[in-house]
């Protein structure tokens, strides 16, 4: 189950705060909206091996671990901007464009937080060079 | 570099004299220890080891600050009971990386004001893989609410993000970055309680096991349980002690300078390095050693960098010829990498160090005519980088 991703806004200054925030760093106000930011390019990918061999799991909790793929995500929304740790498949790379989407977690109950990057089919055009220098 | 130009003409703001640490003490680090061993036990141990050190009773201490992650249910003043302490100034610091610099901060204040006359400030936790991972997840809402699920596991993925970064803005590889973990090993050689103490070749190194990409498991820190402890003082004190001792000349911090929304390695350091300098009445070409937080290589270079050290632009040339070639003293002990990160203690492990360099007790690995030592602590990731940015300036005083 999957959703647009969307990050708090500030309705008096338009700042975005991801994760969200109390009062708005840039004005102060904590009068919050939300606003659509489906739309990233990868700026950096890692692997994460699984943590423990099989023989350092008396605990179970990780013992069916998997690789995971993480991206951080640089995405825009209009002149502002905001950066996303997430989840990303196979095949996506730094520079790649990805469509952010907010995935209700099956495993752990929790509103909707889990995100989950996916290859952009509709726009496959604006990819690597498109990537920005994170400064 | 900007701002070192006026920054020799300011007058120090430090007023003297200002409080010592008369003592640095730690607890082996283990990786698997009995489960006798609590972390109680390891924090107990270095406040021990860090009053003998200083050449002082624990009836004379008067104030207790304590920084870990695992001392719950238990809290400082439990610990101040179960050393047998009456204290008029008691502290617990929550800041993980940058927690003891943070306390020594307000240690100094509380000297300086009366409020205490001989403090001793501790961490310590026993960590374990198991714990280690139950720890970072639950972190804080926002890493059991947005990092967990993914999963994350461990800030290792978020820091492979940071080098990847920080290596494509100054054009370091991997045999770069590995300098740093590569001379910290040769320093441990010479620290008796580092738990990697065995010379590594740039081979090893270049084969080491990937952890997440570019990381591999020498560019992450070895989980160990432990504790550090030093004593802080009036100079008066100080001075029917065997010294010398470490003066503080300044301690500056910035915590959450960037609101996570920056790129993690431009930091909060870079924005106080020259109120630092001009408030220590030094330069950082003066240093005779660098003691800094270190729980990843990339962190290392971007603390240095912002805080003056390298002295230019170019990273790649002061990672081979200064830190590996001439081994100029950084991470004497080995630092995190090569001695292990025992959890909150790992903000106390370089202070400790810094201390021992300045009394002349750092064995093997001591440097000569040590004089001046930068002391720094980062810490707590709310979301993407460490949060906490601080640094200490010490002196040679006395002795």
């Amino acid at each position: 189950m999957s959703a647009p991703f969307t990050v708090p806004c500030c309705r008096v200054c338009g700042h975005l705060a991801y994760p969200p925030r109390i009062l708005c760093p840039e004005c102060g106000a904590n009068d919050w909206t939300r606003t659509l930011a489906d739309s990233g390019i990868v700026t950096e990918v890692t692997v994460r091996r699984p943590v423990f061999k099989r023989r350092q799991l008396p605990w179970g909790d990780w013992l069916d671990q998997e690789a995971v793929r993480l991206a951080a995500v640089h995405v825009d929304v209009g002149e502002r901007s905001v950066r996303i740790v997430s989840r990303v498949p196979e095949g996506v790379e730094t520079g790649d464009r990805v469509t952010l989407v907010a995935q209700a977690s099956t495993a752990i109950a929790l509103p909707g937080q889990v995100v989950e990057a996916a290859p952009d089919e509709a726009a496959p055009a604006r990819s690597a060079a498109a990537a920005p220098e994170s400064e | 570099m900007v701002g070192f130009g006026e920054m020799v003409e300011r007058e120090r703001v430090t007023t003297a004299p200002a409080p010592v640490i008369a003592g640095a003490g730690s607890a082996a680090y283990e990786r698997h220890p009995g489960v006798e061993r609590r972390t109680e036990t390891f924090i107990a141990e270095a406040v021990v080891a860090a009053l003998a050190d200083a050449g002082i009773h624990k009836n004379e201490v008067d104030g207790l600050g304590i920084a870990s992650f695992s001392l719950a249910p238990d809290h400082a003043i439990d610990l101040t009971w179960k050393l047998g302490m009456r204290v008029r100034w008691v502290m617990e610091d929550s800041n993980g990386g940058a927690s003891a610099i943070n306390m020594l901060q307000h240690a100094i204040r509380a000297i300086e004001a009366g409020d205490a006359e001989t403090i001793v400030l501790a961490a310590g936790d026993r960590m374990e893989k198991r714990e280690f991972h139950l720890m970072t997840d639950r972190y804080n809402r926002v890493a059991r609410d947005y990092l967990a699920p993914l999963p994350l596991n461990g800030p290792n993925a978020l820091f492979a993000f940071l080098t990847e970064r920080y290596g494509r803005l100054h054009g370091l590889e991997r045999e770069d970055f590995g300098c740093i973990p590569l001379a910290q090993r040769a320093w441990a050689g010479k620290n008796p309680l580092a738990v990697y103490r065995r010379p590594m070749t740039l081979a090893e190194y270049m084969e080491s096991v990937p952890i997440a990409p570019p990381l591999t498991r020498f560019d992450c820190v070895p989980i160990v349980s432990g504790g550090d402890a030093i004593v802080v003082t009036t100079p008066e004190r100080a001075a029917r002690l065997k010294g010398p001792h470490a003066g503080v000349r300044a301690i500056r911090a910035l915590h959450n300078h960037d609101q996570q929304e920056g790129d993690g390695i431009h930091s909060g350091f870079a924005e106080f390095r020259d109120d630092l300098w001009a408030a220590a009445g030094a330069r950082p070409e003066d240093l005779d050693s660098a003691h800094i937080y270190d729980d990843y290589p990339v962190m290392v270079l971007v603390q240095l960098a912002d805080l003056g050290v390298i002295p230019d632009d170019d990273v790649k040339r002061y990672l081979h010829k200064t830190i590996l070639e001439e081994m100029w003293p950084v991470n004497t002990s080995g630092g995190q990498l090569s001695a292990g990160q025992a959890g909150a203690s790992g903000g106390m492990h370089g202070l400790a160090e810094a201390v021992r360099q300045l009394r002349g007790r750092a064995g093997e690995r001591q440097v000569p005519d040590a004089e001046l030592a930068l002391a720094t602590g980062y810490g707590m990731v709310l979301y993407t980088h460490g949060a906490c940015h601080n640094a200490a300036v010490l002196e040679r005083r006395g002795g």
